[in-house]
């Protein structure tokens, strides 16, 4: 049997113990990316081909505990239950030792067969933390392996422990936590015996004892009288302990972690502070962490603005024949044309979008691996509550600067629907790249510095604003941040560009197939002769509410593709990039307030389709065309006793 | 006998001092989910910072650093050292 040769193993872990370093390390070129069934949380799989055998490597989500509380941790409980896998590999970060240790003994309660791996073990070193893994290896009766995961350092000896021990029979003999818990445990496991169920009888139990609804609702279907004992026993439990029984338990598994913690680990007195201690200090502190934290955000866009316009320009020099070949070498049939305006949707895409992105990618994934990104959400957390949302939020309105695509995704990373959400609405409302190029290419060019500054500044007021409605009208209690945070660390620069690759593989593939469909669409109708009539139809709303040439209503459909192409699209209409010809400083400003809230772009639109459904996505465009377009002409009539 | 003046919310410790936690009100997931990251009571905190205007606390509980919210914070009380 080729059986035989084949192993499966599921990585597990919390957050930031580097479990993608190892899964990278494993599966390199052979990776699937796909989503869990019906979940917008992705699934990694790979394998790995290692002396003769075909290793199936599954990442689970990074959590912190197998409780059903997010659906990452849900999907993460239900995959270890259900396929058991060969192996459960919990990485474990060795500096934070006590806390992930939390998560491996729930992983323990499972019974699945389990390798440990201490990864980071030099940056503990480093942090005089000594961890004595024979000791460890004892008393959780489980193989342990030390590792340096971005070095690559210890990763075979993972494959080698598996491919040794497959087939051996677990007999595990789990840590026990106190003695009246265990006797709850063990007479409702007598208990659950006699009733076919999908989990260890142990760890059922432990469940009922936490009140697990899940669980609960499982065994009243085989065997409710079970579910009585529990309730009688999580009530003594109570009774003894003083909180909830489900409480009593998680304090039993903390105060386990901390004892095996301090029978394996030997800690160094502190030496001298660390440059890491001090940098922390400064860049969390409530004066020098905000200053820092603007001179650091403020350099980012700086580089990536100057680098992109920089970038852009060359490729532009690349591209600016290509029409040209192809009217001579193809024709200029209406077919040609559609197949040019396809051809043009992805070269604007390299052109305009990526020189931007790619650096912002960069230098935020630095910031990422350096540790920095979570003192961003620390400071912002406070500022982020007016909006019902919490610290974590900002990371996506900083990802939105750059593109509104990557920081629509990245509101995944919110614990609850409703944050999710409200997240995703306001960060389409930040400037993201391409708006920028239509702010500084007007304004900025044309009008003034001070004003390019106050429409950012509006911006973010105005994102406040909409914060504290939608927080208001959306039903639900807001959720409070709880993030663990990191030390710093130097940044490792093969993770980063393995970052960087993956977001813009995922930023093609969203937006590239909506871009190119859309534009041949808006190409056809322009063929077809209908652009005029549009533009005439709307002109009650472009001319006489906002004070513009009628052609910006083309301008404005075509924006919906890509905002930037506003102003690629008002120069090629005009013959000449110089808008001062074609607009006033208040006309400049008008169109700029449309350009930067009247709808998201038709990627960032898929997005929300995607992740929230239909009629959510196309009620967000409905309601910021209405309200870019009343702003937009209130502010031309304020502006009236400017200008 | 212990006095109950240095027993006090999370929020009004100041900064570099610790404490044990004595108890954390509040509800039963989000009691499960303090636990899942160390905080219980009887374990040891000490906190580190916090942000301008009343925001997030930082502590250090397990060896380990973690923010919590204000809110949050609010429901834990701790017996200082």
């Amino acid at each position: 049997m080729t059986d035989e040769k084949k192993i499966n193993i599921v990585l597990a872990g919390q957050g930031n113990a580097g479990k993608s370093s190892v899964f990278n390390y494993f599966t390199g070129l052979h990776q699937h990316i796909g989503n869990w069934a019906g979940k917008t949380i992705e699934k990694l799989e790979g394998t790995l081909f290692y002396k003769g055998y075909t290793i199936d490597v599954l990442d689970l989500p990074g959590i912190y505990s197998l409780t059903t509380y997010s659906v990452e941790e849900k999907i993460s409980r239900e995959y270890i239950i259900s396929q058991k896998p060969d192996f459960v590999i919990n990485i474990i970060d060795s500096t934070n030792l006590e806390r992930n240790l939390i998560f491996t003994l729930q992983l323990l309660e499972l019974e699945c067969p389990i390798i440990l791996v201490l990864n980071m073990i030099d940056l503990a070193k480093k942090k005089g933390i000594t961890i004595d893994s024979y000791k460890f290896q004892d008393i959780i009766s489980a193989p342990v392996i030390r590792t340096v995961a971005s070095r690559g350092f210890g990763l075979t000896d993972i494959v080698d422990k598996a491919i040794e021990r497959k087939g051996i029979k677990n007999d595990y003999t789990a840590p026990k936590y106190g003695k009246e818990i265990e006797k709850c445990i063990s007479e409702l496991s007598i208990r659950l015996k006699d009733i076919d169920l999908p989990y260890p009888e142990r760890w059922t139990a432990i469940k009922l004892l936490e009140k697990d609804s899940e669980i609960i609702k499982i065994v009243r279907e085989k065997k409710p009288e079970v579910l009585e004992r529990a309730k009688q026993l999580s009530v003594t439990l109570e009774e003894i302990h003083g909180h909830d029984s489900s409480i009593v338990i998680a304090d039993e598994r903390s105060h386990l972690a901390s004892q095996i913690t301090r029978e394996i680990v030997n800690l160094l007195p502190h030496r001298k502070i660390s440059m890491n201690d001090r940098l922390d200090v400064v860049t969390t502190h409530k004066i020098t962490g905000y200053l820092v934290m603007i001179l650091i955000l403020g350099g980012m866009f700086l580089t990536v603005f100057s680098f992109g316009n920089w970038f852009s320009g060359r490729m532009e020099m690349i591209f600016k024949d290509w029409h040209g070949w192809w009217s001579t070498n193809v024709g200029v049939s209406f077919l040609a044309a559609l197949g040019w305006a396809a051809i043009e949707s992805v070269l604007a895409l390299v052109q305009i979008a990526f020189p931007y992105i790619l650096p912002f990618y960069i230098i935020l994934y630095i910031l990422e691996d350096w540790g920095y990104i979570a003192r961003i959400s620390f400071l912002m957390d406070k500022v982020m509550h007016k909006m019902g949302i919490h610290g974590k939020g900002s990371i996506s309105f900083i990802i939105s600067f750059g593109c509104n695509v990557p920081g629509c995704l990245s509101c995944r990373i919110m614990e609850t629907k409703r944050e999710r959400f409200i997240t995703a609405v306001l960060v389409t409302l930040v400037p993201c790249s391409a708006v920028s190029v239509i702010i500084f290419g007007l304004v900025g060019k044309y009008v003034g510095l001070l004003w390019t500054l106050g429409l950012y500044v509006f911006a973010m007021v105005l994102i406040l604003f909409l914060g504290r409605i939608s927080a208001k009208l959306i039903p639900g209690e807001p959720v409070e941040l709880i993030m663990p945070m990191p030390d710093y660390k130097t940044p490792h620069i093969r993770t980063i560009l393995r970052q960087t690759w993956q977001a813009l593989k995922e930023f093609i593939f969203i937006a590239a197939p909506v871009v190119i469909i859309s534009g041949v669409i808006i190409q056809a109708i322009n063929l077809a002769g209908w652009m005029q009539a549009i533009s005439l139809f709307l002109s009650p709303l472009t001319v006489q509410w906002l004070g513009l040439p009628a052609i910006t209503g083309i301008l404005l459909i075509f924006g919906i593709l890509r905002k930037e192409l506003i102003l690629v699209m008002l120069a090629a209409y005009l013959g000449t990039a110089n808008f001062s010809d074609a607009l006033t400083s208040q006309q400049m400003i008008t169109l700029a307030v449309v350009s930067m809230f009247y709808i998201p772009c038709v990627a960032t639109i898929s997005i929300l389709w995607k992740d929230y459904g239909w009629k959510k996505a196309i009620a967000i465009c409905i309601i910021e065309i209405g309200f870019a377009i009343l702003l937009a002409g209130l502010v031309k009539r304020l502006l009236d006793f400017v200008f | 006998m212990i006095n109950k003046k240095d027993r006090m919310s999370l929020i009004d410790i100041k900064d570099g001092r610790s404490g044990i936690i004595i108890s954390v009100l509040g509800g039963r997931i989000l009691t499960k989910r303090l636990a899942d990251l160390g905080l219980t009571t009887g374990t040891e905190i000490k906190v580190i910072g916090r942000t301008l205007f009343s925001g997030p606390v930082q502590i250090e509980v397990c060896g380990s650093r973690l923010v919590i919210g204000r809110g949050l914070a609010s429901k834990i009380t701790v017996e200082l050292k």
